[in-house]
C-alpha cells in the first residue's frame, strides 16, 4: 500500500465526508432548534439530487446547467421544506420522538413514490461540468477535481453556518430559541417564524447536498435510505445540535468508510456502523456538547 | 420516551371484559380454523403472513409500548431467526427441529448483545444505537457471502414433509401465534409486566423503589428478540426463502407503524395493525404500484389524528363512558 | 443510622455541596433546613445514589453506600419521596404501591403469575394507613394534588424502609393538607419507629416534628443539633437574614 493510494483514498473519504456534513448540518440544526427528529431529511436530499438532474438536463447537461442546478435545487427543496413545516410539522412539536419520527417517515414513503411518479424508475445521471472534470496530481496521487471542489464547499458551508449563527442577529435568535423557546416568545420574538426559517435552512442544506452529489453517483430511489441513517448517526455522535460536532463526525465517517473500502473491500459497509456503535457506546452524549 | 400522550387505560374492570375477551378470542380462532376450507390458497397464504407479522409486531410492543423504549430496529432479530433456519437447513445436515430451536435462541443472543449496550442509554440515544447496531448486523448478513449468500439470499429452503402444504403451514402458524400471544399476554400481566410499565412511566422512581431498571429493560429486550426469532421461523415456513432486506431498517419501520396503528398501549393493538397493514398492502397492490404512497398518507393521518391507534382510541372512549357513569 | 461526612459535589464548576456533615440517629426525626439553593435536594440525591459524589462518605447502618446505585440502597432499607410528584402515572393507585412492594420482595422477575393477585394484603395495608384505600382502583390523575403527594410518600413506604427520606413533603400544600402530613410523620415515627430524614421550608413544621436539625448553607453544614440550639445559633440567623437582605 503506497502513500499515493492512501492519500487519494483519504482525499476521497474526506470529500465524501463533506457531503455527509452538509446534509448532517441541516439535520443537526433542525434537531438543535426544533428538537425534532426529521427522517424526511434524506428524502429532501434525494429530491435535491433529482431536481438538480432535471435542471441540468434542461440545459443539455452543460456547464451552465450544473451551476444553475446548484443554485435552483437547494432553493426548491427549501421551498418544499417550508411547506412541510407550516403544513404538517408544527402540529407535532411537543410530541414524543416516536411520533415525530413516524410522521417524518411518512413523508419519506410519500416522497419515494412521488419521485417514482415524476421522474420514473430508471437511474439517472448527471455530468460533471467541464471545468471540474479530470484530476490533478498531488504527491503522486491522482485526485479528481470534483472532490477537491467538494472539499472546498464543505468548509465554506461550515464557515457560513458558523458566521450566521454566531454573528448575525437572526442566528443568535436561532440559538436562543434552541436553548429556551418560551423565553424567546416572552421577548416578543415569533418563535414559530424561527422554526419555519430553521427548517427551511435545513432543507436548503439537504438540497445542496443532493445537488452536489448528483454528478458523482447514480441518481435513484434508495438514495434517501442510505444517507439518512448515516446522517442520523453523525448527528447523534457529534452532539445533537452541534455543527462542529457534525463536521468532525462526518469526517470520521467519510474517511473511515474510504479506508474501509481500501483495506477490507468486501465488508467495508460495516465500517460506518462500527464507528457509530463504538462512539455511541463510549461517548453517548456526543463528541461535543449538544445544542450550541 | 414521554408518555404524555399515551396513557395506559388497559384496565377495563371486571369479569365481564375477561369473558368477553375470551369469548371473542375463541370464536375468532374457530373462524380462523375454518378458513382453509372456505377460501383459496392465496388467502390462506395471506393469513399465514398476517399471523407471522402479528407475532413480530406483538414482540416489538413488549419493548416499545410496555417498556416505553424507542426500539427502532427490531426487525433484525426476526431476520436473524429466519436466516438461522435457512442456514441450518441449507448448509448443514442438522434436522429441522434443531433449526427451529436454534433460531429464537440465536435471535435472543443477538438481542442480548445489542441490548446490553443500548439499555445504558436513554430516549433518542437508545433508539440511535439500536439503529446503528441493527444496521451493523444487516451489513454483516449482506456481505458474509459464504454464510448467507449475501445479496442473493437463500431460496428453496427445505422443510419437513408435513409442512409442505400451505394449509399445514397455516395451521402451524396459527397455533404458534395463539400460544406465543398467550405467553406474551401472561408476561404483560405478571409482576414482570407491571414493573416494566413502572420503568416506562418513571425510571427514576423505579430505581428508588429497588428496581434495576437496566436489567429489567434488557430482559424485556431479550424476550422480545426471542419471540421475533420465532416469527422468523414462521416466515421461513411461509415464504421458503430469506433475503437481506429482512434486516434493513425499513422493515423495522413497518413493524413500528403496525404497533402505532393498532395501539401501543393495548395488547392486541400490534396484531390488529399487522392484519390491517398486510391485507391493505395486498389490496392496494391490486390497483396501483404506489403502495408506499398510500402507506405514507395513511401513516400521516394516523400520526396526526389517531396517535393512540385504533384500539387505543376505542379503549379511551370506553374508559370515558365508564368514568362518566361510574365516578360522578 | 445514617452518617454523612465531608461530602462534596460540583456541577460544571459550580460547587453545589462543598462540605456536608450529617448524622441521623436511629428512630429520630431529623430535618435539614437552609435557604433556597443551599443544596438540600442535591444532598438527598447524593444520599440516595441518584447523584455520584466527588468525594466524601455516606454510611448507612454501618455500610458504606457512597456511590451505590439507588436500587441497591433501597434494598438496604432506605426509601425516599420526591419534592415534585414522582409517581407511576399510568398505573392505578393500588398498582403504584404494589410496584414498590413487589420490588422490595424481589418478585419483579416473576413471569407467570398474574400480578394483581400478588402481595395484595401488604399493598392494601399501606394504602389504608395513608387513607388512600378508597382510591385504590382509580388512576392517579384523578387524585387531588394533596392526595397525590400522600401517594408519593405511600410508594416509599411500600419498600418497608428503616430510614425514610422526605424531600419537602408539604411543598405546595394547604394548611389542612400540611396538618395531615405532620400527623403522618408523627405516626410513622412514634408508632412504627421509623427513622425519618426530611427537608422543609415550613419552619413551624420542622420545629414541631424534628428532634434534630441540620442547617445547610451554600453547600456547607453550618450547624447541627437540637432545635432550641439551632434556633439560637447566630450563624444560622445570619444565613437566613443575610438572604432576606
Amino acid at each position: 500500500m503506497d502513500f499515493a493510494t492512501l492519500a487519494s483514498q483519504f482525499f476521497i473519504g474526506l470529500s465524501r465526508g463533506m457531503i455527509f456534513f452538509i446534509v448532517s448540518a441541516g439535520l443537526t440544526l433542525i434537531f438543535g432548534v426544533l428538537r425534532i427528529t426529521n427522517f424526511a431529511h434524506g428524502a429532501l436530499y434525494m429530491v435535491g439530487a433529482f431536481i438538480a438532474y432535471s435542471v441540468s438536463t434542461v440545459f443539455g447537461q452543460g456547464p451552465y446547467g450544473f451551476w444553475l442546478a446548484l443554485l435552483v435545487a437547494p432553493l426548491a427543496v427549501m421551498l418544499i421544506s417550508l411547506v412541510i413545516e407550516r403544513g404538517l410539522l408544527r402540529f407535532i412539536y411537543n410530541r414524543d420522538h416516536l411520533i415525530q419520527m413516524l410522521l417524518t417517515y411518512s413523508l419519506v414513503l410519500i416522497a419515494g413514490d412521488l419521485v417514482k411518479i415524476i421522474w420514473g424508475t430508471e437511474y439517472k445521471s448527471m455530468d460533471i461540468p467541464g471545468v471540474l472534470r479530470g484530476s490533478f496530481n498531488l504527491w503522486g496521487a491522482s485526485l479528481p477535481w470534483y472532490n477537491a471542489f467538494l472539499l472546498v464547499m464543505g468548509p465554506i458551508v461550515a464557515l457560513g453556518l458558523w458566521l450566521f449563527l454566531s454573528k448575525t442577529q437572526l442566528g443568535k435568535i436561532c440559538r436562543a430559541t434552541a436553548t429556551d423557546r418560551e423565553m424567546v416568545d416572552v421577548l416578543g420574538i415569533n418563535s414559530t417564524r424561527v422554526f419555519a426559517m430553521v427548517f427551511a435552512l435545513g432543507g436548503w442544506l439537504a438540497g445542496l447536498g443532493g445537488a452536489l452529489i448528483a454528478p458523482t453517483t447514480t441518481i435513484s430511489m434508495g438514495m434517501d435510505a442510505s444517507i439518512i441513517i448515516y446522517a442520523f448517526l453523525i448527528v447523534v455522535i457529534g452532539g445533537l445540535g452541534n455543527i462542529w460536532g457534525a463536521l468532525i463526525s462526518s469526517i470520521i465517517m467519510g474517511v473511515g468508510e474510504a479506508f474501509g473500502i481500501l483495506f477490507i473491500p468486501g465488508i467495508a459497509i460495516i465500517i460506518p456502523y462500527i464507528i457509530a456503535g463504538v462512539l455511541l457506546i463510549v461517548r453517548p452524549s456526543g463528541l461535543l456538547k449538544s445544542a450550541w | 420516551m414521554s408518555t404524555n400522550n399515551l396513557k395506559s387505560i388497559e384496565n377495563p374492570k371486571g369479569k365481564l371484559s375477561t369473558y368477553l375477551g375470551l369469548g371473542l378470542s375463541v370464536s375468532g380462532i374457530l373462524i380462523l380454523l375454518m378458513i382453509p376450507r372456505m377460501l383459496t390458497q392465496y388467502y390462506v397464504y395471506l393469513l399465514a403472513t398476517v399471523f407471522t407479522t402479528a407475532l413480530l409486531a406483538s414482540s416489538l410492543n413488549l419493548v416499545l409500548g410496555y417498556g416505553g423504549l424507542l426500539h427502532l430496529h427490531h426487525g433484525v432479530f426476526f431476520g436473524v431467526g429466519a436466516y438461522t433456519v435457512a442456514i441450518v437447513m441449507t448448509k448443514t445436515s442438522w434436522p429441522f427441529a434443531v433449526a427451529v430451536l436454534l433460531a429464537p435462541l440465536i435471535a435472543a443472543l443477538i438481542a442480548l448483545v445489542i441490548g446490553w449496550f443500548c439499555v445504558r442509554l436513554r430516549g433518542l440515544y437508545f433508539g440511535m444505537l439500536t439503529l446503528a447496531l441493527g444496521q451493523l448486523v444487516w451489513a454483516i448478513v449482506y456481505r458474509w457471502n459464504a454464510l448467507t449468500e449475501g445479496d442473493n439470499g437463500i431460496h428453496a429452503i427445505p422443510v419437513p414433509e408435513f409442512l409442505s402444504s400451505i394449509n399445514s403451514v397455516y395451521y402451524t402458524t396459527l397455533a404458534v401465534l395463539v400460544i406465543t400471544l398467550a405467553i406474551l399476554y401472561l408476561i404483560t400481566k405478571s409482576p414482570f409486566g407491571l414493573i416494566l410499565l413502572a420503568t416506562r412511566d418513571n425510571p427514576v422512581r423505579s430505581e428508588s423503589v429497588g428496581i434495576n431498571v437496566k436489567r429489567h429493560r434488557l430482559t424485556a429486550f431479550v424476550i422480545a428478540g426471542f419471540f421475533a426469532g420465532i416469527a422468523g421461523v414462521l416466515f421461513v415456513l411461509v415464504e421458503r426463502s430469506v433475503a437481506p432486506s429482512l434486516l434493513f431498517w425499513n422493515k423495522s419501520a413497518e413493524i413500528l407503524i403496525m404497533c402505532l396503528m393498532g395501539g401501543l398501549t393495548v395488547f392486541m393493538g400490534p396484531t390488529l395493525g399487522a392484519g390491517i397493514l398486510v391485507l391493505l398492502s395486498m389490496v392496494v397492490g391490486l390497483y396501483t404500484e404506489y403502495w408506499l404512497l398510500v402507506l405514507g398518507l395513511l401513516l400521516l393521518i394516523l400520526v396526526l389524528f389517531l396517535p393512540q391507534g385504533i384500539l387505543g382510541y376505542l379503549m379511551e372512549s370506553y374508559g370515558k363512558n365508564r368514568s362518566k357513569r361510574g365516578e360522578n | 443510622m445514617l452518617q454523612v461526612e465531608q461530602l462534596r459535589k460540583a456541577f460544571d464548576g459550580f460547587q453545589a455541596i462543598s462540605d456536608a456533615h450529617l448524622s441521623v440517629p436511629k428512630g429520630e426525626v431529623v430535618a435539614v433546613i437552609g435557604p433556597n439553593g443551599a443544596g438540600k435536594s442535591t444532598l438527598f440525591n447524593l444520599i440516595t445514589g441518584h447523584l455520584q459524589a466527588d468525594s466524601g462518605h455516606i454510611k448507612f447502618q454501618g455500610q458504606d453506600i457512597t456511590n451505590s446505585a439507588p436500587y441497591t440502597i433501597c434494598h438496604k432499607g432506605m426509601a425516599r419521596s420526591f419534592q415534585l410528584i414522582n409517581i407511576f402515572q399510568s398505573l392505578t393507585v393500588f398498582e403504584n404501591v404494589q410496584t414498590s412492594v413487589i420490588a422490595k420482595h424481589r418478585l419483579d422477575r416473576k413471569f407467570f403469575r398474574p400480578s394483581k393477585k400478588l402481595l395484595i394484603e401488604e399493598s392494601l395495608e399501606v394504602l389504608e394507613s395513608f387513607g388512600l384505600f378508597e382510591f385504590k382502583d382509580r388512576s392517579c390523575s384523578s387524585l387531588s394534588y394533596g392526595d397525590q403527594k400522600v401517594l408519593e410518600i405511600a410508594i416509599a413506604l411500600g419498600s418497608k424502609p428503616e430510614l425514610l427520606l422526605l424531600d419537602e413533603p408539604t411543598a405546595g400544600m394547604s394548611s389542612e393538607e400540611t396538618r395531615k402530613i405532620v400527623n403522618l410523620i408523627k405516626r410513622l415515627s412514634q408508632e412504627k419507629g421509623l427513622t425519618i430524614l426530611l427537608t422543609e421550608h415550613d419552619m413551624e413544621l420542622v420545629f414541631d416534628v424534628a428532634q434534630k436539625i441540620m442547617v445547610l448553607h451554600q453547600g456547607k453544614t453550618i450547624a447541627q443539633g437540637l432545635p432550641e440550639d439551632i434556633r439560637n445559633d447566630k450563624s444560622v440567623q445570619n444565613a437566613y437574614l443575610g438572604e432576606a437582605e
